[in-house]
């Protein structure tokens, strides 16, 4: 489990980002590292309802599972990435341009699934 | 309140939130609110409300809700500054005080208000405004000549004691020419422009009344007539006119989804705004999956953002095995388009960006 935290914190520093957490399914943190003010709790429980949501009416839609999900807001920006029974969960903020964190987030995204094939 | 009593109340309480944020549905945010409006915790009512009428926009239930707790709200406010001008009785906490009456349409305390603050600020106009504004507002809800008659009588007292002042001028101006005084109104207009000759909205105004019949000056009788009538004589600028906005809009945005579809790998494109949608490609009907995708997607979207406090979610990309399902959201407006690969995903958001701009603008307008 340190390998995915250590991941999490990983990212975390990467530029632009407020927040790296890894959230279960069903809305449960796996791993956190969050700026001051962010709740890592608030935060699963909302990713996890998006993420079940989109892929709810994907799958009853018959288009398959949901990868990854870009999320554009107006004071601060998020993606998601679905993994096997999880999601990595990225909060960046509003200047932030996503796509130069893009290497930073797919080496939390492999590290996280050997860990996760580890344990 | 006993203890143990709060104690339950506030396990009620967290079990409900936990029950709004796992199955949001107007019932559970209208539950949750109807607690926090028990435990005086009007604000976060009114918040709940909002949350769930961003979800749920249609709900009847919610709005009530909304209304409660900005109702409870008001109050509270009332009882605060009943207690500043119990201190420090002035003009402009009596006008804050009556502007809450108006609001709640507490008519009895907003006339108690009025009549204290003439008797303590004689050489204020505001209290007349005031009283004006609360039976023009009956008055064109109801027609009632009698409520129609006190507006005139507060609205003409308050000009005759501050001539210079906009707002008693231009209600009763209004009320004139609707009524179908139309000179008597043009007066006040006149002396509007002559206070502000810049203002574009008087110099439209009096353009439109000038171009109206005229009834007369007996404001009485006019006000008798609306009331047989059932009707204003003259309608407000804007009613007359032309309704253009709608059908531009309706063209821009079919104009937006072809540019849409238009682009290189997007095989659908679609615009949603309430219950109606637009669409453009492959969609079948009003019960294709790619719509309650889009729906589902933007509201759980919007939801996570505005829990997150970081605004609306404006642009939402769904990436999977279908390719990327790009959501642009603006107000109640929605675009969406589905791109397969080789798509610019960006150019897509630019296009559905400018789409549900302009819809918005065209009802702004």
């Amino acid at each position: 489990m340190s390998k995915i935290q250590d991941a999490v914190v990983a990212l975390r520093h990467a530029p632009g980002v407020r927040g790296a957490a890894v959230v279960t399914n069903d809305g449960l943190v796996a791993a956190s590292a969050q700026a001051t003010g962010l709740d890592p709790e608030v935060i699963s429980g909302l990713s996890s309802y998006l993420m079940m949501a989109t892929n709810r009416s994907l799958q009853e839609g018959s288009y398959g599972a949901c990868k990854k999900l870009l999320l554009n807001a107006t004071h601060g920006k998020a993606v998601f990435v679905q993994l096997e029974e999880s999601c990595l969960v990225v909060l960046f903020d509003q200047f932030a341009e996503i796509a130069e964190a893009d290497r930073e987030v797919e080496d939390a995204v492999a590290r996280i699934r050997r860990a996760s094939r580890l344990t | 309140m006993h203890l143990i009593q709060r104690m339950k109340i506030w396990k009620e309480l967290r079990r409900l939130e936990q029950r709004a944020k796992e199955q949001p549905s107007p019932s559970t945010f209208v539950d949750l609110g109807q607690v926090y409006i028990n435990l005086d915790l009007h604000d976060k009512a009114e918040r709940m409300a909002d949350d769930g009428l961003a979800l749920f926009p249609k709900s009847v239930e919610l709005r009530q809700l909304l209304d409660c707790a900005r109702r409870g709200l008001r109050h509270r406010r009332a009882e605060e500054l009943r207690a500043k001008l119990t201190r420090s009785p002035n003009p402009k906490l009596f006008r804050q005080l009556a502007a809450v009456h108006l609001e709640l349409g507490d008519r009895n305390a907003l006339h108690a208000t009025c009549q204290e603050w003439s008797l303590r600020f004689p050489e204020d106009s505001g209290s007349w405004v005031m009283l004006g504004q609360a039976s023009l507002a009956n008055f064109y809800r109801d027609l009632a000549a009698r409520e129609g008659q006190e507006a005139v009588q507060c609205l003409e007292r308050a000009v005759s004691m501050d001539p210079s002042a906009g707002p008693s001028r231009r209600l009763l101006g209004e009320v004139l020419y609707r009524i179908g005084a139309v000179r008597e109104a043009e007066k006040h207009l006149e002396a509007l422009r002559e206070l502000d000759p810049d203002d574009r909205e008087i110099q439209r105004l009096l353009r439109h009344v000038t171009s109206l019949s005229d009834g007369g000056s007996d404001v009485s009788a006019l006000l008798a007539e609306v009331e047989a009538q059932g009707s204003l004589r003259h309608p407000t600028p804007q009613a007359v006119a032309p309704a253009s906005g709608g059908d531009r809009s309706v063209a821009d945005v079919r104009a937006g989804l072809a540019r849409v579809s238009a682009l290189a790998g997007v095989n659908r494109a679609v615009f949603i705004r309430g219950s109606k949608a637009m669409v453009k490609g492959d969609i079948r009907d009003a019960r294709d999956p790619f719509l309650r995708i889009v729906r589902v997607t933007a509201k759980a979207a919007h939801r996570f953002a505005r829990r997150l406090d970081i605004g609306n979610a404006a642009k939402t990309v769904v990436q999977g095995e279908f390719g990327d399902i790009c959501i642009c959201v603006y107000g109640e407006a929605l675009a969406a388009a589905q791109c397969l690969d080789g798509a610019n995903v960006e150019l897509v958001l630019g296009e559905l960006q400018e789409i549900v701009a302009g819809a918005l603008h065209a009802v702004e307008d």
